[in-house]
């Protein structure tokens, strides 16, 4: 019995052993960043990337990937919201705003030292367009004259035929430095959309055999990958001198570290290891008190949305579109979500051509509400509200909003948990019943952005079914109007129809929130948001 | 012996096949499209679509695709995920990952459970054996969400006495915190069942014997109690073991480390039934050699059940 105190005894030694040793660890912190004077970790809170290819990627990681290791054409300027030629030297469109001429500035290469010239970006932007290359931003190029010879449409579930066509027919390369855009229709916001990343071209031995380079990608931006990258690596980045654009960042090195968890990550930023985090939802009430003077906020360029069903008649009275909207207490709803600003339009305030108050139903006035819904003939039945089961948090949300419309107007509400994509399938398949959410922020700072999208007849987040032919013409002639201050009164009255319309009813728009070491203070633009690949260092 | 085994063997075939097809029917029965849920609220073009589709076999009737994940896994050409990180790669990174941090927190269990059971069993209701009761208890009863983010924030955010996340500083050192969450929170149930078995062989009659034929109370205690009421504790210790490839989802996800238990979950979100086949497969075969490993070991502790 003795020897058996004796080794219970040597385990409770060395467990103290075993935290002796882990006390001498742990305290010396990780963020090394990759030997350069002025160095960050900046977290990632997603799983982690396999590949690092721009015309590949439209997730937000993968962007602010290809952000500090390729450049754009041209790109928002942080202080003044105006658009700034980065790799272009001019981008030019003919009077109907069809034909887009785009000349690169002379002396840029790539990170492999291969110049940069119209060349690359023509086969890069045709190796993208083709359906059978299969990458993310393939979308894009569907404006160009040429795609359908690319992408042949066909029904929904059908095997597309093969097509030989390699290139776009509207993409043409006029000299080294000189290539043109020919779209299908007039299109006046063409030239805010060249400063998507996912653009960004890729050089000649890349497009040969482009998985090759999944994991060593050549850039031609700020930054380039220092040394090998394996699987479960974190990303180095270091400086590459070759870069010639305008404002830029400060860093000498950067490391992006991705933690799934984004409670996880939050909590390495407390323990001093990274420089940079996102704030997730769990810490919005707690993040100022555990990081006092080190957050920053902005207003996320995106807004939230309710959306109705156009292919449920009972939904379709406006009236009662506007009894919906009015009956929803925006303000309650934007304290529930944490940091969230309540919506009073359809466009996100930092975008030009937005109006203050251009929505008149977008208040909260129960009163109205009811007496709007009565003209309209009262609701049929119980109003279903779908929600995502894979977000934490579309439960309760979906609650809030039902039991404002419930209480202001008297309807019967109903609740429906499924997965986000079986409800997007359900919703693009017109049989989802009842309302949903849904959110949108823009891809290129431009009031249409927003518009055609999420209104016209065939756009492409148009989650609600929703057309109006009169807002189509509007959108077309703002689109055909190449003076911007004319083409953006021209957006704004589609503005109007869709508000009458309400085929969406506008909630809250969401502020990020970010946590960043004494050593940096990230850029705060109110026109490109929070950026850690721009932060200046002390 | 070898009869034995084969037979164990040879019966595991046709019960791997129904496990593995079954976890594929719920993979691909699971409710949305596998490549939207790739590309979030953002359309995919019809093209791009139906490139992704026929590179991953998703236009195919579902005993062929399930035929063809089969075969991939068979002829060790895994290919890539939906999010394009081949499945070699993430297996080589992540086996290791996976076996380190089970084998280490699985030491401490069993030390704790061996240790504490054992003393409690022999000083029944003495201090300690008070104590591991009301200790078990409240530990069977903390979840482990909760102890593993506690743990982190009070060990390594506050105290720095370990890493947070990651296994940037290697083994042992990254996986020390969450191994002993683990052993911690997983011996209760060990010690207690340890403990109960001591208690009841104690009271066997042939112990009885053993010390009426005057044996002296050492040799009773190592070679009459212990491998008796040590049965039960392999067969626990057993199972234990064979899951472990079945990967720790959330003390992964927590600290961050890329085991395959996060390489699973990333599967089920996107719904990659091939992976997920893959990874069963992997936790299937682990299983049946872990538990034949078992049973030849409890031939030897108990000749009574011994396979010739």
């Amino acid at each position: 019995m003795r020897r058996v105190t004796g080794v219970l005894g040597a385990t409770l030694g060395l467990a103290l052993v075993l935290g002796a040793c882990g006390d001498g660890n742990g305290s010396s912190s990780g963020d090394s960043g990759g030997g350069g004077a002025k160095s960050a970790v900046i977290a990632i809170a997603a799983d982690p990337l396999e590949f690092i290819n721009p015309l590949n990627e439209n997730g937000s990681p993968g962007i602010q990937i290809a952000q500090a290791v390729f450049a754009p054409l041209v790109a928002t300027d942080p202080n003044t919201g105006k658009t700034v030629n980065v790799l272009a030297d001019s981008v030019t469109p003919d009077k109907a705003s069809r034909t887009w001429t785009i000349k690169l500035k002379p002396g840029n290469s790539f990170q492999n030292g291969q110049p940069l010239t119209a060349k690359d970006y023509v086969d890069s932007w045709n190796l993208t367009a083709q359906g059978s290359t299969a990458w993310k931003n393939n979308g894009f190029f569907s404006k160009v004259e040429g795609y359908e010879a690319l992408n042949p449409p066909t029904p929904d579930g059908a095997t597309p035929k093969p097509t030989s066509v390699k290139t776009l027919s509207g993409l043409k390369q006029i000299d080294d430095l000189t290539f043109s855009v020919k779209l299908k229709v007039p299109f006046s916001q063409f030239g805010l959309t060249l400063q998507y990343l996912g653009l960004a071209p890729l050089p000649e031995e890349v497009r040969k055999d482009p998985d090759a380079y999944k994991r060593e990608p050549i850039g031609n931006g700020p930054f380039k990958l220092d040394g090998a990258w394996n699987p479960g690596d974190d990303i180095k980045l270091v400086k590459w001198d070759g870069y010639k654009g305008p404002n830029p960042p400060e860093a000498d090195a950067l490391t992006y570290r991705f933690i799934p968890n984004a409670d996880t990550a939050y909590n390495e930023f407390l323990a001093g290891t990274v420089d940079f985090v996102d704030v997730p939802s769990t810490k919005i009430k707690t993040f100022k008190d555990d990081a006092p003077d080190q957050w920053v906020t902005s207003e996320s360029s995106g807004a939230n949305y309710l959306v109705l069903p156009a292919w449920d008649s009972r939904y379709k009275n406006p009236k009662l579109r506007h009894a919906f909207s009015l009956a929803i207490d925006r303000k309650s709803l934007s304290d529930l979500v944490g940091l969230a600003t309540p919506s009073s339009g359809l466009i996100a305030p930092d975008i030009n051509g937005y109006r203050e108050n251009a929505c008149k139903y977008c208040s909260f006035d129960a009163a109205k509400a009811k007496q709007l819904l009565q003209e309209a003939g009262g609701f049929s039945g119980p109003v279903n509200i779908n929600y995502s089961t894979t977000s934490a948090t579309g439960q309760i949300f979906a609650e809030a909003i039902g039991n404002m419309l419930r209480q202001n107007l008297g309807v019967e509400v109903k609740y429906t948990g499924k997965q986000g994509s079986e409800i997007t399938e359900l919703a693009d398949t017109r049989k989802l019943d009842g309302l949903r959410f849904g959110g949108w922020g823009h891809d290129y700072p431009s009031i249409e952005d927003y518009l055609t999208p999420m209104f016209k007849s065939t756009g492409d987040a148009n989650f609600s079914g929703y057309s109006n032919p009169e807002l189509d013409k509007k959108l077309a002639e703002g689109d055909a109007e190449p003076n911007q201050d004319k083409a953006i009164k021209l957006y704004q009255q589609a503005e109007d129809i869709a508000l009458e319309d309400m085929p969406l009813i506008p909630l809250y728009a969401k502020q990020n929130a970010y946590l960043h070491s004494a050593k940096i203070e990230p850029r705060v633009s109110k026109y490109t948001g929070v950026q850690a690949l721009y932060s200046t260092f002390k | 012996m070898i009869r034995f085994v084969l037979r164990r063997v040879l019966t595991a075939i046709p019960i791997g096949f129904i496990v593995t097809l079954g976890v594929f029917a719920l993979v691909f029965a699971m409710p949305g499209d596998p490549l939207r849920e790739l590309a979030g609220d953002k359309p995919i073009p019809a093209a791009v679509l139906a490139a992704k589709r026929a590179q991953f076999h998703l236009d195919q009737p579902f005993i062929v695709q399930y035929l063809l994940s089969m075969k991939d896994i068979f002829t060790g050409n895994f290919g890539t995920t939906f999010a394009g990180a081949d499945i070699a790669a993430q297996l080589r990174l992540r086996i290791p990952v996976t076996l380190k941090l089970t084998l280490l927190a699985n030491a401490f269990q069993w030390t704790l459970g061996l240790l504490f059971g054992i003393y409690a069993g022999f000083r029944r209701n003495g201090l300690v054996d008070r104590s591991l009761l009301l200790v078990t208890l409240v530990l069977l009863a903390v979840p482990g969400l909760v102890a593993y983010f506690a743990a982190q924030y009070v060990f390594a955010v506050e105290l720095k006495w370990f890493p947070v996340s990651g296994v940037l500083q290697g083994f042992p050192h990254s996986y020390l915190l969450p191994a002993l969450v683990i052993g911690l929170l997983g011996f209760a149930g060990l010690a207690r069942l340890m403990r109960t078995s001591i208690v009841e062989t104690v009271n066997a009659d042939f112990v009885k014997t053993a010390r009426a034929k005057g044996l002296g109370e050492q040799r009773v205690l190592w070679k009459h109690i212990l491998p008796n009421a040590l049965l039960p504790v392999v067969t626990f210790i057993g199972l234990d073991l064979a899951g472990m490839f079945g990967g720790a989802i959330i003390t992964e996800s927590i600290f961050n480390l890329p085991g395959l238990g996060q390489f699973m979950f990333q599967a089920i979100k996107l719904k990659e039934g091939g992976v997920v086949v893959l990874l069963s497969t992997l936790a299937f075969v682990s299983f049946i050699l872990i538990n034949l490993a078992v049973d030849v070991l409890y031939g030897i502790l108990d000749p009574r059940v011994r396979h010739v």
